[in-house]
């Protein structure tokens, strides 16, 4: 690669050397000239909507804008005269007659600052919280900047009445200044469309087509066209009156094996937002809704169990940890290994993980350590695993020149692999998507093929036998498939790398076993990469932690031979004296048992109460790593002191097996565990290149676990509705729970018209 | 002809590049009169574009209605001079006439009602305009009288 030549330009009478293919408003960012502007934003295409950054160029007529003037050799720019300066007023001045300028303006301006708002009725210094944006504006900043104390046009108050019927954001378009930031990242980010300019002059507002609800318009709460508001006009419901955080904690997002990383926004030891990091090389600040949106709500729930306490004849009883720990280890001490079970959940971090199996091997001598995501699978439990452990990385998807996704949307979640699959489709890539109804691709995609489920294995199978064969030979496609699968098969052919990704509709159908087959064909034979988009958060750390029976730590990583999952046949129908759980919140899926361990962050909705409740800490309050759907350790920062009296799942293990006399878990903390599983997984947290997996003899029948509920074909399957340690987000989170009830109807109405 | 005929035609005619936005709207304005959802996500699909971006644009032009509209649009100038040569008259005769007001449509969907800025007649005012035609000059009989041309059919 040759270097870019530099530029030579004069900016304020500075010689600058400046970066080639820029505009005049990046070269003198980075050289750090201070150029006011609303409207231009980092990783957004240039608009030049505001005006305000407006500078002076040698031999160019007028003020020209700099964010979208590119800059050339040899210009002599001037960004602060006097002229400048004053037309910049005006013009805020202009902007500012649109907008309510009472905290901009306003005498006790100064006093405002210094003294903190409130809103509370209380003998305290007040001051005025008319905006939820006061303190964090763009606008404020800037105003002050441009130095700006006083306006001498009357404001025109728009008078639109503020939208607050859509989740999670409220919309006051009367603050909007129509820089078109939203627009920008919904539209060239998101790659989403749903908003857009409306109307002209005065009336001129943003929404979706027809004046519909951001939740019928398929808005993807994402959220980003709220974080990029300069203005008060987008605001989150749950965070506006906060105000300015505390402290922002960089850390992974647990809710799905994206893992996505978060900048969580903390105040007063409460996480009160969550933003996306643009720089992520994993998500590029691609979060979705749940990462976004659904982690306050959860963490900071009214429910939360904050202390231990115990199921008495009368009701639960308030207890010591003490008191919990002697309860705990009473009923497990003398139980015989069979007579015990213990479940895990997926989304716990690596370090926890390994603690559950260890103390579950070591301390209850038994080797029943699973989960309910190993009951979700049931006897295809093999072959799903052989496929997520030889899961591509989501940058493949990058250089696809096709694409097909079946049975896959990233609306509400995934959205990091999902944009990157539409970027793909806009670059040019084959995108074909097998569904059962409207995906959010379509709209990309070259051709979008609706069926029920059940035909999906079928549909695949005949375009891997076309594939396969070379359009050579006879194959068996149904009539109605034949021309379709022989175009789509001709491009895929020809392209050099093709991507099948397996939605969480296609995990959850009753043909998923085929469908593995022939992603296995796919893969192997025809060098197609593989994604599986599965709800498990961290799969690949429960794997690799040995929190799996019949496999310990490290074993499942990769050191030469395939491994053979040999699983012991696991009975859920026969009684168990004990069962353990540790962050599920499932009941459909645990055998029935004399006593109940119930540890976890919010109480459970079931029928079977649990005999013991251990509060446990989240995602938010410990700190640990978690391993994505790549491979990747990503770190878990603590950002908050855990609700109350609950207490990391760890330390819960370590404790009770204390009482139990059994010396061999002895952690002090985190670092201890990592100390410790650095010794039995080697290289596991070896850097920046995901972990690797073993080959996974998939061929044996494995017909492992008896007495399970049914659950194959069941689209509204567990998976399917997004859930942190077995409690649906949509129970928890209010926004969660409309765009749940929005899905179930329009799925509904899709139904019925057909 | 049917809608999505009216939208293929029009995309035949003028192509899918941006550019061809406005001419395929106003083509399809000028067979229906004016864009309803279906016709603009029709529009959407066939240019690539978000139904929002498509609507955005139709809203932003008065003469691209997203309203239903009747067979004969009437806009009646209400800039300056058109006002001051008797506006007001005219807007009266016409409400009168077709028992409807400003923004409405007759039941019979056969007439629209509106307000337009300048036509640039302002020498020859009041002006107003019918679908695509223009009449000046006007005084409240001659106003009554063209309505009548047109509810004859004309
Ligand atoms: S939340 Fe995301 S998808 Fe919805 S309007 Fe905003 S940017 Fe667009
Ligand atoms: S895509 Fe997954 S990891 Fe990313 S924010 Fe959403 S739930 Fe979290």
């Amino acid at each position: 690669m040759t270097r870019e030549k530099k530029l030579k330009v004069t900016i304020d009478s500075r010689e600058l050397e400046v970066r080639p293919n820029t505009t005049i408003l990046q070269a003198a960012r980075e050289s750090d000239v201070y150029i006011p502007s609303l409207c231009t934003l980092e990783h957004l295409p240039s608009y030049g909507a505001c005006r305000l950054c407006i500078v002076e160029v040698d031999g160019l007529r007028g003020y020209p804008t700099s964010c979208t003037t590119p800059i050339e050799e040899g210009m002599v720019i001037r960004t602060d005269t006097t002229e400048l300066r004053s037309l910049r007023q005006e013009i805020l001045k202009l902007l500012l007659s649109e907008h309510p300028a009472s905290c901009l303006f306003c005498e006790e301006h100064d006093e405002c600052k210094e003294f903190q708002g409130t809103i509370r009725k209380v003998g305290v210094t007040t001051g005025c919280r008319y905006c939820p944006n006061d303190a964090r504006c763009e606008l404020q900043e800037i105003t002050e900047k441009v130095g700006l104390t006083e306006t001498s046009y009357p404001v025109y108050y728009r008078g639109f009445s503020v939208e607050k019927y859509d989740p999670f954001y409220d919309r006051d378009y009367n603050l909007c200044i129509l820089c078109g930031r939203c627009v920008r990242v919904c539209n060239s980010v998101r790659l989403n469309g749903t908003l857009s300019f409306k109307q002209r002059g005065k009336l001129t507002t943003i929404g979706p087509a027809f004046d519909r609800t951001h939740l019928e318009a398929g808005c993807e709460f994402c959220g980003a066209c709220v974080s990029v508001c300069p203005t008060g006009a987008l605001s989150a419901k749950v965070s506006k009156w906060y105000g300015k955080p505390d402290t922002q904690v960089t850390t992974t997002c647990v809710y799905c094996p994206v893992g996505c990383r978060l900048e969580l926004q903390v105040k007063n030891n409460e996480v009160i937002d969550v933003l996306p990091n643009y720089d992520s090389p994993i998500d590029r600040g691609l979060i979705c809704v749940k990462g976004r949106f659904a982690i306050p709500e959860y963490v900071l729930s009214p429910e939360r169990l904050g202390t231990p306490s115990r199921l008495t004849p009368v009701g639960y009883e308030v207890i010591s940890w003490d008191q919990a720990i002697d309860e705990a280890a009473k009923r497990l001490r003398g139980t015989k290994p069979e007579d015990k079970l213990v479940m895990v959940s997926p989304q716990l971090s690596n370090e926890d993980l390994f603690v559950a199996q260890q103390f579950t091997r070591e301390v209850l001598g038994s080797d029943a350590v699973i989960s309910s995501m190993m009951i979700d699978l049931g006897d295809d439990l093999v072959p799903f695993l052989e496929l997520v452990t030889s899961s591509s990385t989501f940058d493949t998807i990058e250089d696809a020149r096709g694409v097909l996704a079946v049975g896959f949307d990233s609306t509400y979640g995934y959205s990091p692999v999902g944009i990157r699959i539409k970027k793909a489709g806009r670059e040019g890539a084959l995108l074909v998507t097998l569904g059962a109804c409207d995906s959010n691709l379509d709209m990309l995609s070259e051709t979008a093929f609706q069926m029920e489920p059940p035909q999906w294995a079928e549909f695949l199978g005949s375009l891997v036998d076309y594939l396969a064969r070379g359009g050579k030979g006879k194959v068996k496609i149904r009539k109605e498939w034949t021309s379709d699968i022989e175009r789509i098969s001709r491009i895929f052919s020809d392209s050099s790398t093709n991507i099948l990704v397996i939605g969480q509709e296609a995990i959850f159908s009753s043909g998923r076993r085929e469908i593995f087959e022939k992603a296995r064909t796919l893969r192997d034979k025809l060098g197609w990469k593989i994604i599986v988009a599965h709800p498990y958060t961290n799969l690949l750390g429960m794997l690799a932690m040995g929190a799996f029976p019949g496999a310990k730590p490290g074993e499942f990583l990769k050191n030469g031979d395939a491994v053979t999952v040999d699983l012991p046949v696991i009975d859920l129908a026969k009684r168990k004296k004990v069962v353990y759980l540790i962050g599920e919140g499932r009941f459909d899926t645990i055998p029935d048992c004399d006593y109940l361990i119930y540890q976890n962050g919010l109480p459970p909705v079931a029928s079977r109460q649990p005999d013991l409740i251990l509060p446990a800490s989240l995602f938010t309050e410990s700190s640990g790593t978690t391993t994505n759907g790549e491979g990747r350790v990503l770190k878990i920062e603590k950002a908050t002191e855990p609700f109350m009296d609950a207490k990391p799942d760890w330390w819960i293990f370590n404790r009770i097996a204390e009482k139990l006399n059994k010396g061999k878990l002895k952690y002090k903390d985190v670092a201890a565990v990592q100390a410790a599983i650095k010794k039995q997984v080697k290289g596991f947290y070896g850097g920046r290149k995901p972990v690797e997996f073993a080959r996974i003899n998939a061929e044996r029948a494995t017909k492992w676990l008896r007495g399970a509920p049914k659950q194959e074909g069941q689209s509204s399957g567990a998976g399917n509705n997004p859930s942190y340690r077995g409690i649906p987000l949509a129970r928890v989170v209010a926004g969660m729970k409309a765009i749940d009830e929005w899905v179930n109807t329009s799925l509904l109405s899709d139904k019925e018209a057909q | 002809m049917m809608l999505n005929e009216i939208v293929s035609t029009a995309v035949k005619k003028f192509g899918v590049g941006r550019e061809q936005l406005l001419p395929v709207l106003q083509y399809v304005v000028s067979q229906e009169k004016w864009l309803s959802e279906d016709a603009l996500l029709g529009v959407a699909r066939a240019f690539d574009m978000s139904a929002a971006e498509v609507y955005g644009v139709a809203s932003f032009y008065s003469f691209l209605d997203t309203k239903p509209r009747g067979d004969y649009v009437i806009r009646v100038c209400r800039t300056v001079s058109c006002d001051m040569a008797g506006k007001e008259a005219i807007m009266e005769a016409l409400e009168k006439t077709l028992h409807i007001s400003v923004g409405e449509t007759t039941a019979d969907r056969k007439f629209t009602l509106l307000e337009t800025n300048c036509m640039g007649w302002c020498a020859e005012g009041p002006a107003m305009l019918v679908n695509d035609y223009v009449y000046t000059g006007l005084t409240p009989e001659k106003v009554v009288d063209i309505l009548q041309g047109y509810m004859a059919g004309a």
